[in-house]
């Protein structure tokens, strides 16, 4: 028997632990003291750190990427959003805070518009745009010209600081470790179940395929049509191709064949009326019910027109056409429509002024009064009005 | 592929971020920039969650945290600039008399480094010719 044989949870965890308590030692180097401070050890433990930390973010929920562009720019925007949070805090200079601190807040910017947050992006790029100018000036009002000074040059116990900071983190990711997330990518490995993916699917990856690959298909009965000519081999073949896609499509929205971890998307979304928790029991997730419900629907229509369209003397090529591109635009309707969209500014303004219109009016009256307590607060005495 | 976890970890990392420096800092404006970095590490967690849900809710909420932020630079810009009329400096530690009971006050040990002040040249009145004595190089040129 091995006794140094860790289980996955304490390699995690001694991971995370080393990576707490190299950001401790690179901060406590790091931050400003009237001794000096040590910048070269300081970055080095800094670096190491972030190097575990990805390392295990990689070990833990690292997946295949697929989506090359948006791991790209995942990366890039979090490396950037830490980055300049860590410049924020060890830089002694203010004015030079302030900066850093409009880079962390583009980047969290790029993460918003990453997880489909339009309009937060831009709030949040108004609002802090104007609360960073602000704060330049008050640092351009209030620091003293040159020359060390006390709030600047001086740390309140670095040390401990830090070590009350990152534990705090170290303690948070290990809980994220202990929740599904982490369970789910340990045991993925074994099995290939379907991963924790951005969001919760309405339709699975698989679902989606399938529903691609009969559009393909249908494109293809399409040119056969265009090229059809009357032998009646030719429209059989159409047949054929037919009867493929219509299999297609039911495995994914008429059948009850089980076809991913969840079932299709039928059994899947119909639980939401009974006691069993649901996936997803949410308005778009009703919306793609009913769109798969029409989807089927325009199936059996099109498969119709096609049988006449063979057993016809005289067949009806316009009407077959038709009903089998509208079969098509809806099939592809239905396989985007898994995401949340990305433009989504509409929705988010109907939900705050029906939804949450109480809270809309208290955050108004909240900065109504916020306005006028710093009125009150800068306020000289006996000043005249 | 970029799942929930990724950004749940990076939005820790940053609200970590934020509270070492709004623990160990003197200075209030970079305390007050601190503690607006740990509401974008929270504001991450909710959009993310939005996300991961496929609805709206939790950007609606991030919208809210966005207008207390609002609310709390307000304030907070406001007792700065009382706080420094009455101390002349920003340092969050001249208001420690204010601390509980009982806690022993922080003391500065170590003094601050001096840095050797160089006198800026002066304009010199008008009128009069300044004294100056011309260097080596200056001599050899005119």
């Amino acid at each position: 028997m091995n006794l140094f044989a860790l289980s996955p949870m304490q390699e995690s965890a001694g991971q995370i632990a080393l990576a707490a308590v190299l950001a401790i030692v690179g901060f406590a180097f790091l931050l400003p003291q009237p001794k000096g401070r040590k910048v070269a050890v300081g970055i080095a433990a800094l670096i190491a750190a972030s190097a575990v930390f990805v390392a295990w973010i990689y070990t833990t929920y690292g997946q295949p990427m697929p989506d090359i562009i948006g791991t790209v720019l995942f990366c890039l925007f979090s490396a950037g959003a830490l980055l300049f949070g860590t410049a924020l805090v060890v830089q002694s200079n203010p004015g030079r805070g302030a900066i850093a601190f409009a880079f962390v807040i583009l980047s969290t910017c790029g993460l918003f518009l990453l997880l489909a947050a339009p309009f937060l992006m831009a709030a949040t790029i108004i609002i802090y745009a104007g609360a960073i100018i602000v704060t330049f000036l008050f640092v351009l009002m209030l620091s003293h010209a040159g020359g060390p000074s006390d709030e600047n040059n001086r740390s309140r116990e670095p040390l401990l600081g830090a070590l009350a900071g990152f534990a705090f983190t170290g303690l948070v990711l290990f809980s994220l470790y202990l929740s599904q997330g982490g369970a789910q990518a340990a045991s993925a490995a074994e099995s290939p179940k379907i991963a924790q993916r951005l969001p919760a699917q309405v339709l699975t990856l698989e679902e989606r395929n399938t529903l691609l690959a009969a559009v393909a298909k249908l494109d293809a009965v399409e040119e056969q049509l265009a090229g059809d000519t009357t032998p009646i081999a030719e429209r059989g073949r159409v047949d054929d191709y037919f009867k493929g896609v219509q299999d297609q499509i039911a495995t994914v929205a008429g059948s009850n064949t089980v076809i991913s971890q969840y079932g299709s998307i039928a059994t899947r979304l119909e639980k939401v009326g009974e006691k069993v928790t649901p996936l997803r029991g949410d308005q778009q997730s009703l919306r793609v019910l009913r769109q798969t419900a029409e989807v089927r629907k325009q199936n059996e229509k099109a498969y119709d027109a096609v049988v006449n369209h063979l057993f016809d003397s005289k067949p009806d090529r316009a009407t077959v056409k038709a009903e089998l591109r509208t079969l098509r635009d809806q099939t592809l309707l239905l396989a985007g429509v898994g995401d949340l969209p990305a433009r989504n500014v509409g929705n988010l303004g109907y939900l705050l002024y029906t939804d949450h219109l109480l809270a809309v009016e208290l955050a108004g009256t909240l900065l109504l009064v916020a306005t006028i307590g710093a009125i009150a607060i800068t306020q000289r005495k006996g000043a005249v009005a | 592929m970029i799942t929930l976890w990724h950004y749940l970890a990076v939005a820790a990392a940053m609200f970590g971020i934020g509270l070492v420096g709004f623990l160990t800092r003197r200075n209030m404006i970079t305390m007050f920039l601190c503690a607006e970095m740990m509401f974008q590490g929270v504001a991450i967690n909710f959009v993310a969650f939005a996300r991961y849900h496929g609805n709206l809710q939790g950007q609606v909420f991030v919208l809210f945290i966005i207008a207390v932020a609002a609310c709390e630079a307000g304030v907070a810009l406001a007792l700065f600039l009382m706080l420094y009329r009455r101390g002349k400096s920003l340092d969050a530690s001249d208001w420690q008399s204010l601390r509980e009971m009982g806690v022993p006050p922080t003391v500065d040990t170590v003094p601050l480094p001096v840095e050797a002040v160089t006198e800026d040249d002066r304009l010199a009145p008008a009128g009069v010719r300044p004294k100056h004595i011309p260097s080596e190089e200056e001599a050899a040129r005119v």
